[in-house]
């Protein structure tokens, strides 16, 4: 049980190294799903192991927000801007971004070492690395990519690495709150692709990385 | 109950406002109404009886709760709120004028829920939930911020969202470490109160950790240097009450997540709470103000003095003791009016001369008066003049690091407030005197912009002379929130 | 005693022997895929024993190397095949003499001789593909490393036998993440080190778009005889090692008897035979990769297998 936790948390940071480096935007998409859905795994897991009904609940939403409303979500709003884009120019060659973000997945793994000497079960030190890898490459991957897409999707992934560090360290947050954490992510993906359509309307493509007039001079 | 109602107003209002749909006038008078309701019962609970028998409020079984710091923040809020909306009545009927009444009206709905989500961040009392507030002030306000509608404002709203959203994901993480940290250490309510109380026991690790992440994530929507490239690009690209709001109260409510941590870490030897503040809080005024000297569009000017005081504000409250303490909370109101009067006057000069490059607004106070004398009035407030409320608290930030012997970074401080003295003042002269460009056609000031104005100044010179008595305790009150 | 060296023979010889079989079931496989009709399984023999009968022609300007390496090439994987398990899963004879990082040098050899070959006739498209086929070797070779060493991490050695012992105890330590990613790395090496699509077309006849086949153009007769039988040799033995340390390790003789050993035959070419299928599954869903995007994918690869490392020290 703990080490098919461990396999989902490897694959889970798989995903993120790939919305990093992948070129193809619906390709970003496909993994952000798959990502979702390791996610309600890992809950699943924790749930089973601890028993609580709560994970189970928390499994269940992620599986309908993350990786079914907010794709379905994004593919109705973007599915024309987006269709077989990819990227063609990045800001560093993929490979290295690749390299750069495994160290930065090391470096997470450091700044969590404190916290897990001091208070850790087998399914923390898993997922509170995994999860804070999560949100640091996701950065990483909101300042690398150009295109619109990605960098909402670094975003959400960041969102998925702070859940999956969540669920296990604060498995009894209220209901509410999750609930409410759940909503919100639906606003960002909504809010977020309403912005990228207007964008591509107004300025014909959604490269918004290139999109870099406001400076001093 | 009145908390409950606090909140319910604007939605009622966002609500009426998307109901009437074309007819734009209708909207707007439901917010006028909705936000002068707001203010009277924000002042009623800041200055009534409830809060000062009980020190906090309590609303809707345990969710909201209102002490002091809340309060003052609340009142700020309400405010702003207030005096933008009436600003906006006539802004937004010249500024958006080809585009129809059906945008206005959806600029009424959004405004109503974007205040709704301020009005939010001080009144829970959850922490999580509290996230999530101010969360959902940055995406009800996306739109608001691209209201423009071209490729610029398209491009200050992305950034906007892109770059707090990852802030606010760093924040998210550090509130499941400090509820982590929490259960731990024992049981405890995971509010601001119950923190507080708890701060003894949770492992200093946690809280540090914690509050780093809390720090890079809400200071980013502070906007706190490195991460503040989205804040000069939105607040001068939204129409200006949105800016007024943006820079008067939203990066304050941000700051006010920040401020609330402190008193939790302070029992942790070495103060690491005190020293990060104080360092972000020196790097961001620092790089504001030298940044400020190479702007050519005045809004921007307005922004980097927003990111200045934010870390003057951070500054103050990491140096730690009741004065510094008192000289932050007056600098949290202080800002907050002064801000929002400075980006009317932005509006009013925008909407006079159509333009908001420096260089070719000259003689702006032969052009229009009032626009030349607010935007005087306005620079000389936010760049620290006497006799305005801004000269008062950063003295008095100054005067109480110096009583307790920081003088590296009182000097520092000093130093960098001249420079962004310097800087504004320069901007604002070249555009206020000077001869005015050939000649335009004279130009009136909706009656209701120049009706805000006038309503906005009124804080901001009399502040700088006579602080009212109950005033003054719901600061000192409110700065005992923040730590010893 | 007698008995090992006895085994470790036969291995050599089914290694030998079975080869060719294994690079003729796949081209037909894939042909069949495509709804061609495919050549029979047994045409690499036919076409070893076609080159072997045939006159061979030398360019005047090569020197020794590019008449010495076909024989490098030859012994190579034969070498290997000594320190790997192939039927049994107890260490033979010379089992002990190296590890895997000596099979992966020996390999190496082959392909550094294959290199300087191709570039010693002084044909122009031998040094275009010998360069490419570095290229793709030397971001091969970091992902090699951090196998070996997530393996040897986890297994503490790195000797085949020991480190198969490791994943067959426990089955559940099959599903652990870092033997799944080493999988997964492991499968991206195979394809970049043999030349499959998608790093590069076995089939292609183009030789501007060449990368692993340019280096046997030269070739004929008995050379070029050698050359394709060591192929062969080379994508078995890598096979082996896949199949038998980290995917399957089941089904391998655990008894001195000649009969559980010629049992493990017929097995290991079934597990031979589902690689196949999955293979040829890969390669007829995806297209060459460009060029520069080679890197790329070793990049993934390596990434891979770094996080694999990196699950198994969180999990200390």
């Amino acid at each position: 049980m703990n080490q098919l936790n461990a396999l989902a948390g490897g694959l889970f940071i798989l995903t993120v190294f790939g919305i990093v480096g992948l070129r193809q935007v619906i390709g970003c998409l496909r993994l952000f799903v798959m990502q979702s859905v390791l996610l309600a795994v890992s809950a699943l897991i924790l749930g089973i192991e601890t028993g609580s009904i709560h994970l189970f609940a928390v499994a269940g939403l992620t599986i309908g927000t993350k990786a079914l409303l907010i794709p379905w979500l994004l593919y109705r709003l973007l599915s024309h801007e987006i269709h077989a884009r990819r990227e063609i120019r990045q800001v560093l060659s993929i490979p290295t971004s690749l390299l750069i973000a495994a160290g930065l997945t090391i470096f997470a793994y450091f700044t969590v070492r404190p916290l897990l000497d001091i208070n850790s079960s087998a399914f923390i030190r898993v997922n509170l690395p995994i999860g804070m890898g999560g949100i640091v490459v996701g950065a990483f991957a909101i300042t690398m990519r150009r295109e619109a897409l990605p960098q909402l999707l670094g975003i959400l992934t960041m969102e998925n690495g702070a859940f999956m560090a969540g669920i296990s360290i604060a498995p009894n947050l209220p209901l509410i709150a999750e609930l409410a954490a759940a909503f919100d992510v639906l606003i960002i993906a909504l809010v977020t692709g309403l912005l990228t359509r207007r964008i591509h309307r107004r300025v014909g493509t959604t490269r918004v990385g290139d999109m870099a007039s406001l400076k001093e001079e | 109950m009145e908390l409950s109602m606090v909140l319910l107003i604007p939605a009622v209002a966002a609500t009426l406002a998307g109901i009437f749909g074309n007819r734009a006038h209708a909207a707007a008078a439901a917010t006028l109404i909705g936000t002068l309701a707001v203010f009277l019962l924000s002042v009623h609970i800041t200055f009534g009886p409830a809060l000062g028998i009980h020190g906090s409020i309590r609303g809707l079984a345990g969710w909201l709760s209102c002490d002091y710091l809340s309060a003052l923040v609340l009142l700020l809020v309400s405010f702003v709120g207030f005096t933008a909306t009436l600003f906006s009545l006539g802004y937004i009927g010249r500024a958006v004028k080809a585009k129809g009444l059906a945008r206005t009206a959806r600029y009424w709905v959004r405004y109503n829920l974007f205040l709704l989500s301020m009005l939010a961040v001080p009144l829970i009392s959850q922490v999580a939930m509290v996230w999530i507030a101010v969360e959902l002030t940055t995406l009800l306000s996306v739109f608001l911020v691209g209201f423009e509608d071209n490729p610029e404002a398209l491009e200050a709203a992305w950034k906007y969202v892109v770059l707090t959203c990852m802030g606010a994901a760093f924040a998210l993480i550090g509130v499941l470490i400090l509820y982590w940290g929490l259960r731990t250490s024992g049981a405890g309510e995971f509010t601001w109160a119950g923190l507080t109380l708890a701060g003894l026991r949770i492992q200093p690790a946690f809280l540090k950790t914690a509050f780093f992440f809390i720090l890079i994530g809400f200071g980013t929507k502070a906007g706190l240097v490195p991460l503040h490239t989205w804040l000069p690009d939105a607040h001068s690209q939204a129409p200006s009450p949105v800016c007024a709001l943006l820079s008067g109260v939203e990066t304050t409510t941000a700051l006010y997540v920040i401020l609330r941590l402190l008193p939790v870490l302070t029992w942790i030897p070495g103060h690491p709470a005190g020293t990060w503040s104080v360092s972000f809080g020196l790097i961001s005024a620092g790089a504001a103000a030298f940044l400020l000297l190479q702007v050519k569009d005045y809004k921007r000017l307005f922004a980097f003095s927003t990111i200045e005081h934010m870390g003057i504000i951070l500054v103050a409250a990491g140096l730690g003791g009741g004065a510094a303490h008192l000289g932050a909370t007056y600098q949290i109101m202080a800002h907050a009016v002064t801000k929002s009067f400075c980006f009317f006057a932005a509006g009013a000069t925008l909407l006079i001369t159509g333009t908001r490059k420096i260089d070719t607004v000259r003689g702006l106070i032969r052009t229009s008066p009032v626009a030349g004398i607010s935007l005087m009035l306005g620079g000389l407030a936010i760049a620290g003049a006497s006799p305005f409320a801004v000269f008062i608290s950063e003295f008095s930030i100054i005067k109480a690091g110096l009583a307790a012997g920081h003088y590296v970074i009182i000097g520092l401080l000093t130093l960098f407030i001249a420079i962004a003295f310097c800087g504004i003042m320069y901007q604002i002269n070249k555009m206020v005197f000077g001869r005015p460009p050939a000649a335009r056609a004279a130009y009136r000031l909706p009656a209701t912009c120049a009706a805000a104005l006038a309503v906005a100044v009124i804080p901001v010179v009399l502040l700088g002379v006579f602080i009212p008595a109950p005033l003054h305790h719901v600061l000192k009150l409110a700065a005992f929130a923040l730590g010893r | 005693m007698g008995a090992k060296i006895l085994f470790n023979i036969v291995q050599v010889l089914v290694v030998m022997l079975c080869s060719p079989l294994v690079k003729g079931v796949l081209d037909r496989f894939k042909e069949r895929v495509q709804s061609k009709k495919g050549p029979s399984i047994f045409q690499p023999y036919r076409d070893i024993w076609k080159l072997f009968h045939k006159d061979e022609v030398v360019s005047d300007e090569s020197s020794w190397i590019f008449r010495f390496t076909p024989y490098v090439v030859f012994v190579a994987p034969i070498f290997v095949t000594l320190l790997i398990p192939v039927l049994t899963d107890y260490p033979l004879f010379f089992a002990f003499m190296g590890d895997m990082l000596a099979g992966g040098s020996i390999l190496a050899l082959a392909g550094f001789f294959a290199t300087l070959a191709a570039i010693d006739t002084g044909n122009p498209y031998g040094p275009m593909g010998a360069s490419r086929t570095r290229m793709v070797g030397f971001l091969a070779e970091p992902v090699f490393m951090i196998v070996f060493f997530t393996v040897s991490f986890v297994a503490g050695s790195t000797i085949p036998y020991i480190v198969q012992q490791a994943w067959i105890t426990p089955l559940a330590n099959f599903f652990e993440p870092s033997h799944v990613l080493v999988m997964l790395a492991f499968l991206m090496l195979i394809i970049a080190e043999n030349g499959r699509i998608p790093v590069d077309n076995p089939s292609g006849h183009f030789e501007l778009a060449m990368i692993d086949e340019s280096k046997a153009l030269e070739y004929s007769g008995r050379g070029a005889a050698l050359m394709k039988w060591g192929g062969c040799m080379k994508f078995f033995v890598l096979l082996c090692i896949f199949l038998n340390v980290l995917v399957t390790p089941w089904g391998l003789a655990d008894g001195p008897s000649i009969g559980g050993l010629l049992l493990a035959i017929p097995l290991i070419l079934l597990k031979m035979l589902v690689f196949l299928v999955v293979l040829v599954a890969i390669e007829s869903s995806l297209a060459k990769l460009r060029l520069f995007r080679i890197p790329e994918f070793m990049g993934a690869a390596f990434v891979t297998s770094v996080v694999a490392v990196v699950v198994q020290l969180i999990e200390m």
